[in-house]
């Protein structure tokens, strides 16, 4: 399982960079275009606006981008974990890494529920 | 903002704490933000430093990933209904839990460190070999009191989610003074766990619409480099001083949050 604990740490630091870089970009633009980080009127997440405004060099796509990111790498720990697992056929861990998953995606559907 | 994330992240590592402890402090009083507002960009914060440092503690092998996983099932149960409860209760209720928070850490962080352990328990001597709960173990320790560490973690992952903290004040006394994990285990097994416990606070924040990028971007990226500044830094400075600094800056901080829960 030391191989596991590598991968999974070198999954993280990946995800960390990433998001971390796009959050870095982010700011740059903001900073290009002026924008203050009190200003009330912030741009929602609409995934479905993202590409446009990273095209556009829009700091709110990139912000967002990193945003989520940074919050995928941890369910992306899990799932790396969860394959690992499954490889090792731990089950007991198996079903710990699928009910992990299960709450961040019962947290996912109950806020978007919610919302507003 | 940078500047002020730098110094939560600068803090934070030199003393073994999240920044999210002065982030929202930092935000509320400093940048006029909502309690809530603040604890949904601190969420974030912590994430980001979670995952850099969890990634080194793997693998140097001190983080215990089948314990840390299995206690962060429940700090994100305990996350899920904090994030829900954040927007059920009051904002000042927030702010007096995040005052009384302030007041407890810098309790904490003034009296004297010699609580030991229990007596250590070594690998092999108490649980059958072969079991989920033996595979928990470390190398050179038993993972003693599952219920203790299970009830403690939810407790950590309401208390993150409703304040925007890592929720490490509870865990790592939980899992080194209940369960017999080494203190240096029980520190990277908490970190590691502060991921998927904010995550699981956070999205319920970014789906009510309560997480600024604006905001969140310039705050995480001065965590994340105040953060990698103080690991760097940490043996060159003296913690003591600095502990009593930080001391007094919490003290100063309960203060003004306490103000602004009554409304002086």
């Amino acid at each position: 399982m030391g191989d596991l604990e590598r991968s999974v740490g070198r999954l993280l630091s990946l995800g960390t960079a990433v998001s971390v870089g796009l959050l870095a970009v982010g700011v740059g633009l903001m900073l290009l275009a002026g924008q203050s980080p009190l200003d009330p009127s912030y741009p929602p997440l609409d995934l479905a606006r993202l590409p446009a405004d990273l095209v556009g060099g829009r700091p709110g796509g990139f912000l967002w981008l990193g945003l989520v990111a940074a919050m995928a790498t941890p369910a992306a720990r899990v799932v790396a974990s969860l394959i690992g697992y499954l490889q090792a056929r731990e089950w007991g861990m198996v079903a710990i890494a699928l009910a992990v998953l299960g709450v961040i995606g019962a947290s996912i559907v109950v806020g978007g529920a919610l919302e507003g | 903002m940078v500047a002020g994330g730098a110094a939560a992240g600068l803090f934070g590592a030199l003393l073994g704490l999240g920044g999210g402890i002065l982030i929202v402090p930092l935000l509320t009083l400093g940048f006029g933000l909502s309690v809530r507002e603040a604890v949904g960009v601190s969420l974030v914060c912590v994430i980001v430093t979670s995952s850099a440092a969890a990634s080194v503690y793997l693998e140097r092998h001190v983080a215990n990933l089948r314990l840390g996983m299995t206690l962060e099932l429940f700090t994100a149960i305990g996350a899920f209904a904090g994030g829900l409860i954040a927007f059920l209760v009051e904002e000042r209720v927030v702010a007096g839990l995040f005052t009384a928070l302030l007041v407890y850490t810098a309790w904490s962080m003034a009296r004297p460190r010699s609580v030991p352990a229990d007596d250590p328990v070594v690998a092999g001597d108490a649980l059958e070999h072969g079991s989920f709960r033996a595979s928990l173990n470390g190398a050179d320790y038993v993972v003693r009191r599952l219920p203790a560490g299970i009830v403690g973690s939810l407790g950590a992952g309401v208390v993150a989610a409703l304040l925007g903290v890592g929720g490490g004040l509870v865990k790592v006394p939980v899992m080194h003074l209940f369960m017999g994990v080494p203190l240096r285990v029980a520190t990277a097994t908490s970190n590691l766990m502060i991921g998927i416990t904010a995550t699981a606070g956070a999205v319920v924040y970014l789906a009510r619409g309560g997480i600024d990028p604006y905001v969140a971007g310039p705050t995480a990226i001065g965590v994340f480099l105040g953060a990698a500044l103080g690991s760097r830094a940490a043996h060159r400075i003296d913690v003591r001083t600095l502990r009593l600094l930080f001391v007094l800056v919490l003290g100063y901080t309960a203060i003004q949050m306490g103000r602004r829960v009554i409304g002086v």
